[in-house]
């Protein structure tokens, strides 16, 4: 049991998200239940408006579910703080985004460095700069560190937001869309690095809606209206 | 023409759209407007506009300066004699006038108010071109040494006091027992120059043969007087320096010969200077009206930020309008003009309302600041308001439209459209932004100091003890109703009846024979008998129960005994200053001072000093001696919750004699009041302004900071996502703003000493230490706002889940 418990990054139990206006309420997530494994490369698509933003965004906590339970690494995460989820959120998840949101007045080794600067525990500089470097190098960037983002390309760009999202050691990488913003080549560099990063035991959670990508994951999720289609696989696991 | 209306349509119809902008940018730049159209109106009258008598450049007003050789006692008063001297002999002025400032009793009308009346000789009227509404003015029968009992009344009182009468010229008012006819009323329109007080508008006007020089005094070469004066029309040729060189010999050679006699005299000197009316009427006030300059110029540098920035915000809003516009064939420059139409019409409803408020701001300022601004009869909306106006108005709306459109990115513009929305063809640059913050920091810190400190400095002055107090007292004096007083006897006589009869008044606890002692000081010269040194402190007479009335308490010694004031002995009380002045080392009582006659004086006692708001900070040498029993001025104490009126004392006064007026009554408190006026209006005017300059600054702040956070939302959430806490983008923006805050902090400091350096006159008076301590609470307020502008807009993006700044940045 407590070897299910170290190995299961993710677990979801019946998570729903209701948006309410005034007249009208929306069931964007139907009773979702979601277990994400150790070294997993899981999935997520669907048409627009199945739901697959609301689902990243509250396994990723920038976002609360409206039922349900949620569990990283065995800790229950249903209901924190804005603060305390900020800090799951510092310490556990890595977030590669479609439109790559670096900060531009930032070099990009200050944007990868970021998220080490919000950690709770204090590192020195020296141990910063040295887990940058790794970081730039696992995406194959560490001839730009002292460059700004608006002076690299698209997929340069997506590249140092991977190594941003690696720099904490999360418990799983969340990615929205990643090739979204590319063009086909870039695209490519950039599943591979993913697909490398998963080799080596990253776990890694992809929204797309492209099914080329979306069959390069492991397991696949497909997302209708709220709730998940099939996830043959995935039951098999458990 | 048809395109300009139709622009101008276009403007309006967009601006209605958004009434809460147009009425913030109104309001905002309508009342600093207003006070810049308003204090620009009051320094063009006051530094540029010509005084309005004719050849005003040639009026002096001629100054008797009078002092000893050490420069310790100065004064700037006539001899009588002295005076008619220079009339007579003069021969550097054309044309030329006495004038004798007074008040009087006028005892033919019922009311028997108080007037105040103005003596002249008949140039006066030439001289400023005092025309009449009917009759005549002054002529050679009314010259010096004519004695003819007429009189020219002043528009308002002919008014006020006759109603109008048109059957004026026939009628006679009496002063003094003296029944003058009445030869002329004055033009409304005629403005008095203000040679003696600011704002004393003299009522009537009469022969100076009347004025209330006594005989005695009409005679004497040793004492002076600030109510008469001299003002003559200079031939064009002569500097101010020739002037004085051939009018001090005419004036001192003469002084000197007829006080020969005196030794306390001896090593004194007159000397005449000519002064241009304009400096004598302006006196110091430019000073002040470069400081509201100043302040009003700050008032509108802050609101002009904000507007900028609400101009800059709107424009941002509208740009996928304007892409719309630049997309079916606008040019820049057709943009440009689109916003100037919008800009420009928001200026002419401002200015609309500016001129409104500055009216409003002349009749504020003649209500309540005509007596401490010279001039201010004249402010009215006129051609430099005017011009001034539309000058401001253009220039604004060409600013703010240039603003706004160099924010256009013309070419992202079509980017916008292309990209549905993302792209981002206009922005505040970020050193517009910085720029913003640390000019209104910088305006703001200077004037919320400034203002901060007068309204301490005025605060601790109202506050300050006086040394005695003021509550239930009244003070009244009376003037005799005839042209000669009654003998002295009597006098004593009747002012005793008087004195019972209003004590036995039931309001009345107790009544002194003393005037108020908040003012009625007179300086006397002064002799210390042991050393021979010579001093000229205030002196008041007073009776036994003076000190104890007031609240003035004994230091050492003895008070006034009843047999001290029946007698008249020569014995004086006098405050600290006076005694540490002639004995600092021991003590005072018994020493002997003389007061220009024989008799010597004997201190028999010392008092606490008083302060009497407007005293000069250096401590004042006063001394008090026994009054005379016939000493026409009165202190009433009242029972508490008590009023006696002017009518039961005027009844008192009456079952007594019909050889004496009320001249004037009044509480001390209010006196005190009208002594604390400057400090009064400053404390309202600077906490009233410092209030609103830090309003606007908040506002300003704010409006910047608000919209410098919206450019920044996506940064916001993505700093969020990957695990930043409140805390720590609360730290970033300050961090990202505190050197614009401080930069604007440092700059204050600079634009401060740059104030005190321009006007280290004005301002020596407040330069302490206790200006360090004020600065930095000034620092800490705008401090607050400063972060409570960096915070507030931060609440919607760290105070909610942060997909809520992520979304939409896809």
């Amino acid at each position: 049991m407590s070897q299910a418990i170290a190995n299961t990054k993710i677990k979801m139990t019946n998570i729903s998200k209701i948006f309410e206006t005034q007249e009208l309420e929306t069931h964007a997530l139907r009773s979702i239940d979601l277990e994400i494994n150790a070294g997993d490369y899981v999935s997520i698509s669907g048409p627009s408006g199945c739901g697959k933003s609301t689902l990243l965004s509250i396994l990723g906590l920038l976002d609360m579910p409206s039922g349900g339970e949620f569990y990283i690494e065995g800790v229950n995460v249903t209901d924190l703080s804005l603060d305390e989820a900020a800090e799951i959120r510092n310490s556990k998840i890595g977030f590669i985004f479609q439109s790559f949101n670096l900060i531009d007045e930032l070099s990009v080794f200050d944007n990868v460095a970021l998220p080490l600067r919000y950690s709770k525990d204090k590192l020195s500089d020296e141990a910063i700069k040295k887990r940058v470097n790794e970081c730039l190098e696992l995406v194959a960037m560490s001839h730009r560190v002292s460059h700004k983002p608006n002076q690299l390309s698209g997929g340069q760009q997506q590249r140092i937001a991977i190594a941003r999202a690696l720099v904490a050691n999360p418990a799983i990488l969340l990615v929205d869309e990643p090739t979204g913003n590319l063009d086909s080549k870039s695209g490519d560099q950039v599943m591979d690095v993913l697909e490398k990063l998963n080799e080596s035991g990253t776990t890694i959670c992809m929204v797309t809606h492209d099914p080329r990508y979306a069959d390069m994951a492991r397991t696949q999720l497909k997302l209708l209206d709220g709730a998940i289609l099939t996830t043959p696989e995935l039951k098999a696991a458990v | 023409m048809s395109q300009f209306i139709y622009q101008q349509k276009q403007a309006w119809a967009s601006l209605k759209k958004n009434p809460g902008f147009v009425a913030t940018v109104l309001a905002t730049m309508g009342t600093t407007l207003g006070a810049l159209l308003c204090i620009l109106t009051l320094a063009y009258v006051l530094i540029a506009k010509p005084l309005p008598y004719p050849d005003q450049e040639n009026l002096h007003l001629v100054v008797h300066h009078i002092g000893d050789s050490k420069g310790e006692t100065n004064a700037s008063s006539y001899t009588y004699p002295g005076l008619i001297h220079l009339y007579k002999n003069q021969t550097v002025y054309d044309e030329s006038a006495l004038i004798y400032y007074d008040q009087d009793v006028l005892t033919s009308v019922p009311s028997q108010p108080t007037l105040n009346t103005l003596y002249v000789t008949p140039k006066w009227f030439s001289l400023l071109n005092a025309q009449v509404h009917l009759g005549r003015t002054f002529e050679a029968t009314e010259a010096l040494d004519t004695n003819n009992p007429v009189a020219i009344l002043s528009f308002n009182t002919w008014v006020d006091e006759f109603g109008s009468d048109t059957n004026i010229l026939n009628e006679k008012v009496t002063f003094k027992g003296v029944s003058f006819n009445v030869v002329g009323v004055l033009k409304q329109s005629f403005i008095e120059p203000a040679l003696s007080t600011i704002g004393l508008k003299s009522q009537v006007i009469l022969p100076w043969d009347y004025n209330g020089m006594s005989e005695r005094g009409r005679g004497s070469w040793g004492n002076i007087n600030s109510n008469q004066k001299f003002i003559g029309k200079v031939k064009s040729a002569l500097t101010l320096e020739q002037i004085s060189q051939t009018l001090t010999p005419l004036v001192n050679d003469t002084w000197k010969e007829k006080v020969a006699g005196m030794a306390f005299f001896n090593g004194w000197n007159i000397e005449m200077k000519a002064v241009p009316f304009k400096k004598q009427i302006l006196g110091d006030s430019t000073n002040t009206v470069y400081l509201l300059l100043a302040g009003v110029i700050g008032l509108v540098l802050i609101a002009c930020a904000n507007i900028s920035n609400l101009f800059m915000s709107r424009t941002a809003e509208q740009q996928r309008q304007l892409s719309i516009h630049a997309a079916v064939g606008a040019t820049k420059g057709k943009l440009f003009k689109a916003i100037l139409s919008e800009t420009g019409l928001l200026m002419c409803f401002s200015v609309v309302i500016a001129l409104i408020i500055a009216t409003v701001g002349f009749l504020v300022m003649q209500e309540f600041l005509s007596q401490r601004l010279p001039r201010v009869d004249e402010l009215m909306i006129n051609w430099v308001t005017l011009a001034s106006a539309i000058a401001i108005s253009l220039l604004f709306a060409l600013f703010f439209a240039g603003l706004s459109s160099r924010m256009i990115n013309y070419r992202a513009l079509n980017l916008t459209l292309q990209s549905s929305g993302k792209g981002t063809g206009i922005q505040v640059s970020k050193n517009i932004r910085k720029f913003l913050i640390v000019s209104q920091v910088a305006v703001v810190t200077s004037l919320v100091f400034v203002n901060i400190s007068l309204l301490k400095d005025s605060v601790k002055t109202i506050n300050q003890d006086i040394g005695f107090h003021t509550d239930n007292l009244m003070y009244t004096t009376f003037s005799s109703a005839g042209a000669t007083r009654p003998e002295r006897d009597l006098r004593k006589q009747l002012m005793n009846e008087v004195r019972e009869k209003l004590t036995a008044l039931p309001q009345v606890e107790q009544v002194v024979q003393a005037s108020s002692p908040l003012n009625g000081f007179n300086l006397w010269a002064t002799t210390v008998v042991a050393t021979n040194e010579r001093l000229t402190p205030e002196v008041k007479h007073i009776d036994q129960n003076y000190f104890k009335m007031i609240g003035q308490n004994l230091i050492e010694g003895d008070l006034f005994t009843t047999a001290d004031i029946k007698d008249e002995n020569r014995v004086a009380i006098v405050n600290e200053a006076f005694a540490n002045r002639i004995s600092p080392s021991e003590s005072v009582i018994g020493k002997q001072v003389s007061f220009g006659d024989e008799e010597h004086t004997t201190i028999i006692g010392i008092v606490k000093a008083v302060h009497i708001p407007g005293d000069i900070n250096e401590p004042i040498l006063r001394a008090y001696v026994p009054t005379s029993l016939a000493e026409n001025a009165m202190i009433l104490k009242l029972k508490p919750e008590s009023v006696v009126s002017r009518e039961q004392v005027v009844s008192v006064l009456q079952s007594v004699t019909s050889q004496y007026n009320i001249f004037e009554m009044e509480s001390l408190d209010t006196q005190k009041a009208q002594l604390l006026f400057t400090q009064y209006t400053t404390a309202i005017t600077s906490a009233v302004l410092a209030v609103i300059t830090f309003f606007l600054a908040t506002i300003g702040l704010y409006g910047i900071l608000s919209y410098s956070t919206q450019m920044r939302r996506f940064e916001i959430g993505t700093r969020l996502a990957i695990g930043a806490k409140r805390f720590d983008l609360i730290s970033l923006i300050i961090n990202d703003n505190l050197s614009s805050i401080i930069l604007g902090m440092i700059l204050s400091l600079f634009v401060l000493v740059g104030l005190y350096l321009g006007f280290s006159e004005a301002f020596a008076a407040y330069i302490n230490l206790s200006l360090l301590t004020l600065f930095v609470i000034t620092v800490v307020l705008i401090s607050l706002i400063s972060l409570f502008a960096c915070y507030w807009p931060l609440r919607p993006f760290i105070n909610r889940p942060a997909i809520h700044s992520l979304r939409g940045s896809e």
